[in-house]
């Protein structure tokens, strides 16, 4: 039991102190058992009542310590580190949440949220009452780090690991790297092509020595956890040797009588079941689409590095954080929205990059030449009845990029933007103003009033209600109307399903704290990186890939990780393996093993978060936390209420 | 001259230097970080509570300040600039950094205040940005770090009071300006950005009429540190029931020499409103807007929740404000969805001032030039594949000395500076 308890009551600068008075609360709980001092403190975080502490904690030989001041996730690990710098050990401290869950949510009444602190400081006490000294669970680490996806995001954080010195799998799912940006061509702010720009990141990443790229592959398995996990990846055969004659490739594509829809292009063209994205596209050799393949063979017999008898391989793969790159999927209207699917001449933004792209001399869609263009902003984003409430922060800006990269490079187009208020946030101002003044037409509308897109004879007519002529309906006949797509999470999240990520109210990865740990997941060691996040464009998802690097680089490159001892522990005699806790973790820390010839449940210290949602499902209460034993917390609830 | 040796020299010791600093000195690279404020924390340090989370900004700053100053590997210098720096060659720098004199010991001051209450001087407190005074003996904020006190010696008489009052004796009007040589390996340029001066709007008033406040007023006066433990108007102590905001005041304006968007003022304007609902739960909040700028991660669900709440947003361009009698304030301006020009009144005005860069980093580089892009932030020479990257090769660039960007921008920026320059350090080898 502890004698020298201190205790400190925090003002939080008005946060706490406007509505709790923290005087009182000082008062209530400094004459409790085992309480040596009180105070209250302004800033308890700030450095200065730090120093305070660590003094207070060494002259006068704390033997505990109770912040009362915010949220636990904010602070506790200060507070702790406050009390290891006083050479005391960390677990000797807890915190009390008396902004959260008191100040900020009873401002209504003072009085009542002055008597809840009280006991939740008196709560706080009796927990470290008998607090014990605990050390942290030590793990050796792999130096090396998995980083899925191979957009510009995924390699430019490739390379940043490999140049600090770890080993690298790159693991991508398709059979050629850049992710969308390849997609992309012409590019906003540098005057580079995305094609030269995933080019550029390859050519880096085959420099290093220590990235394994493996295209195809997917992870499909997980045994481990924070500095050793255990992957799986399942790499699927390209069907074509190595060395490939350009010559005899052309043939084989000539010959292969299979023709599908091209995704790489949007479908706006067709390919064959032998393809590459484009001719120097990375990495450079084909791939057979073996889902179409017929197995006619045709191909085999004009072209020697045709190989069928490739077979899937699974590769285990041993590193100690994983990095996510794994982007996103352009929104995909419905069959209907603003005409897609049904008016022919409605496209999505990423189409219509690709039909640029292939325009040569005049701008061509299905053999007409396209002179007026009307672009609808925020489709699949801002939604008034769909899901996705969020903005996608790139496409006002991309959309005035392609529209004047377009008035340039053809004559006689007119470009009208219906748009909801223009985004072009930052230095990207100046594009929306270069297009004004080049004469492209902005109209605008609110959320609930959309433009409407109808077929009017072999006319498609854009009308809008616009805010910015006094609601006057204008109509627009266009030759090509281009919806102006978002970004949205994958479709397929089978490895944020795998690894368990949280995602947020957007269903894009969460972070665990936008601004102090904005990279980092609830899943240790697993870091998230570029639009896999949230949207952002190039520029963004590079800083948010090297910032995510560096964050997996500490991970691993220390060697030896030191993890949180506040975990559940097993009492191997009562425990007779029922999977109950299994069923109940989270994540995934339970395993069924074998002990002196009983089945029993182990916990892997490195997965368990000591959540505790294992305890209350145990039907033989074999299961405890360590530091958080049913002792400590039935001393709390006895503070909290005292009569009971 | 002292000779200081490190392998990296931060300028600015904000939250994009600061987290820039903290990644190198984890890795166990020695920094030395310049700050030209008396306390490290930026501009940050000093805001309310912080969109789209509301966090209170304190609370994320001061722990963060707080490991900078006790990090091994990191040596923090306060009230300093560099004025050269020479590149020598590849991780072969040297800067000439000058610290003015605070004279006040900082290892010995203990932050009591009794300076502050002996001190007769009084003048304008430029860290609650002109609202209230403080004293010619100051300590610059409660949560300044280091917490110590400072001489303002172009205001103090030299009247000996905070001297005689000093408990342990550590004011020092014997500091002099100090000059360093520092040797480093490479630099992060994390200088920041100013905010715009609505000064130089005449039409809108400020200076002219007290309860037209800037943007940063307002943050101070929200602030958990705030001056006047309310909201008040400054013209006349009154609780204002009907403010307004005026965003782009400096953004996106050509006549005042600033054609783009601030990127951060939509934002923080809809945070403001969301706090000023909460502490005047009758007051009328509008918004005047070209338009809402919401693009980051749950800014628009952010904005949206401030309709509900029943902030009026109005889109249209403030083009005058006049003054009554009684202080109320008259906006005119063009309401374009009506397609009129109105006249409305308000009885507070904040204008949602803009970020403009800090000048002059470029001229502290002596022999290779530090470019500039068109509106003098510093320029990113590979923005696309590494935005850090200047035009010096081993100089890097963190937060809004590369533009204007939020709080969570910054710190992946710093995350990104950091990152860089260890690459670039470990190619020595």
């Amino acid at each position: 039991m502890k004698k020298k308890i201190g205790v400190y009551v925090c003002h939080c600068g008005g946060n706490i102190s406007d509505y709790v008075d923290v005087e009182r609360v000082r008062k209530a709980v400094e004459n409790e058992e085992g309480v040596f001092l009180a105070k209250t403190t302004m800033f308890a975080c700030a450095d200065s009542n730090q120093k305070e502490m660590v003094n207070d904690i060494k002259e006068q030989q704390l033997d505990g310590v109770v912040v009362a001041s915010c949220s636990p996730k904010l602070h506790l690990l200060t507070f702790r580190a406050v009390a290891e710098r006083a050479g005391l050990n960390k677990y000797n401290y807890v915190h009390a949440n008396i902004r959260e869950q008191v100040s900020w949510a009873h401002s209504d009444n003072k009085e009542g949220a002055t008597e809840k602190a009280i006991k939740i400081v008196e709560a706080a006490i009796a927990r470290v009452r008998h607090a014990e000294s605990l050390d942290p669970i030590k793990v050796k680490s792999t130096n090396a780090v998995a980083v899925i996806g191979a957009g510009v995001a995924g390699m430019r954080a490739a390379i940043e690991l490999a140049e600090a010195g770890s080993d690298v799998y790159l693991i991508e799912r398709e059979f050629f790297v850049g992710g969308r940006v390849a997609q992309w061509d012409n590019l906003f702010i540098s005057k580079e092509s995305g094609k030269e720009l995933v080019t550029r990141l390859y050519d880096e990443v085959m420099k290093h020595k220590h990235v394994t790229l493996l295209t195809g592959a997917e992870v499909v398995e997980n045994k481990g956890s924070i500095g050793n996990f255990e992957l799986k990846v399942k790499v699927t055969p390209r069907h074509f040797k190595l060395q490939c004659n350009p010559g005899e490739l052309q043939k084989a594509i000539d010959v292969c009588p299979v023709v599908v829809p091209d995704e790489f292009n949007f479908n706006i063209t067709n390919r064959k079941a032998i393809y590459h994205n484009y001719p120097s596209e990375y990495p450079q050799l084909p791939a057979i689409d073996i889902k179409n393949c017929t197995r006619c063979g045709e191909c085999e017999k004009v072209c020697t590095a045709v190989d069928f008898s490739q077979k899937t391989e699974y590769r285990n793969i041993k590193v100690g954080s994983i990095l996510l790159a794994t982007g996103f999927d352009p929104y995909e209207p419905k069959k209907g929205e603003f005409g897609y699917g049904e008016i022919d001449n409605v496209v999505t933004l990423p189409q219509f990059k690709r039909i640029v792209h292939y325009s040569k001399d005049k701008l061509m869609y299905k053999g007409k030449e396209i002179k007026n263009i009307a672009y609808i902003y925020c489709v699949g984003s801002r939604q008034v009845d769909g899901d996705n409430k969020y903005c996608s922060r790139y496409c006002c800006t991309a959309t005035i990029h392609a529209a004047i990269d377009v008035k340039k490079r053809f004559k006689n187009v007119h470009n009208f933007h219906f748009n909801r208020g223009i985004r072009t946030y930052g230095k990207q101002e100046i594009l929306y103003d270069e297009s004004s003044i080049l004469g492209d037409i902005y109209l605008q509308s609110f959320e609930h009033d959309p433009p409407v897109v109808e077929k009017v004879g072999n006319e498609t007519i854009v009308k809008i209600k616009d805010i910015l002529t006094k609601d006057k309906e204008i109509e627009v006949a266009a030759d090509l109307v281009v919806l102006v797509t978002g970004m949205t999470p994958r479709k397929d999240n089978a490895i944020g399903n795998l690894l368990k990520i949280p995602k947020g109210r957007d269903k894009f990865f969460n972070e665990i704290h936008m601004k102090l740990r904005p990279v980092e997941t609830v899943i240790n060691g697993v870091t998230i990186a570029g639009a896999s996040q949230g949207p952002k464009n190039i520029m963004e998802s590079m800083n948010s890939a090297l910032s995510a690097a560096t964050k997996s680089f500490s991970i691993v490159a220390s060697g030896e990780l030191a993890l949180e001892p506040v975990i559940a522990e097993v009492d191997e005699k009562t425990c007779e393996w029922c999977g109950k806790c299994d069923e109940a973790c989270p994540y995934s820390a339970f395993s069924k093993v074998e002990k002196d010839g009983k089945f029993i449940a182990k916990v892997n210290p490195a997965i368990c978060k000591g959540c505790g949602m294992c305890l209350p499902v145990c039907p033989v209460n074999a299961l405890n936390i360590i530091g958080m034993t049913d002792e400590d917390v039935e001393d709390m609830i006895d503070a909290l209420i005292p009569n009971a | 001259m002292k000779t200081l040796e490190y392998d990296v020299l931060v300028v600015g010791g904000g939250i994009a230097g600061g987290e820039a600093a903290l990644n190198l000195a984890n890795i166990g690279y020695k920094v030395l970080i310049v700050e030209k404020e008396l306390s490290i924390g930026g501009k940050m340090i000093l805001l309310s509570k912080v969109f789209p989370t509301l966090d209170c900004a304190a609370c994320i700053t001061t722990p963060k300040v707080s490991e900078i100053q006790r990090h091994p590997n990191i040596t923090v210098f306060t009230g300093a600039e560099p004025r050269k720096i020479t590149k020598k060659g590849e991780h072969d720098f040297e800067a000439v950094v000058f610290q003015k004199p605070r004279y006040v010991d900082v290892a010995a001051c203990t932050g009591c205040q009794l300076c502050e209450e002996a001190c007769p001087v009084s003048v304008t407190d430029e860290y609650q940005f002109g609202l209230i005074g403080r004293k010619a003996a100051f300590i610059p904020f409660s949560i300044a770090s280091p917490r110590a006190a400072a001489i303002d010696i172009d205001n103090c008489i030299l009247c000996g009071a905070c001297e005689r009052a000093c408990p342990p004796d550590c004011i020092d009007f014997t500091q002099t300006e100090e000059e360093f040589l520092v040797k480093i390996k490479s630099v992060v340029v994390a200088t920041g950005f100013q905010l715009f001066d609505p000064l130089k709007i005449p039409r809108y008033g400020y200076g002219q009429y007290k309860n037209v406040i800037t943007s940063m007023q307002m943050e101070r006066e929200l602030a958990p540190t705030r001056p006047f433990n309310t909201i008040l108007r400054p013209g006349d102590g009154k609780m204002p029931d009907n403010i307004a905001y005026v965003l782009c005041t400096g953004s996106r304006d050509k006549s005042v020499g600033n054609p783009i968007c601030s990127q951060v003022c939509c934002m923080y304007s809809i945070k403001q409103a969301q706090l000023l609902m909460g502490a005047l739960p009758m007051a009328d909040i509008t918004i005047y807007y070209l338009h809402i700028r919401a693009f980051g991660k749950g800014f628009n669900e952010f904005y949206a929740q401030a309709q509900e709440m029943g902030v009026e947003f109005i889109k249209g361009k403030v083009g005058k404000i006049s003054e009554k009698e009684n202080g109320n304030l008259i906006l005119r301006y063009e309401d374009i969805e009506a397609g009129v020009v109105k006249e409305a009144e308000h009885d507070m005005v904040v204008l949602s001032v803009g970020i403009l860069p800090n000048r002059g980093i470029d001229e502290v580089f002596d022999n290779e030039k530090l470019k500039l892009d068109p509106f003098h932030f510093v320029d990113q020479s590979d923005i696309l594949a590494s935005p850090a990257k200047t035009s010096i090769d081993g100089v890097f660039v963190a937060g809004t000395a590369t533009g204007p960007m939020d709080i969570p921008d910054s710190i992946l920026s710093g995350g990104s500076a950091s990152a860089e320059t260890t690459s670039y350090l470990r190619r020595r080898n």
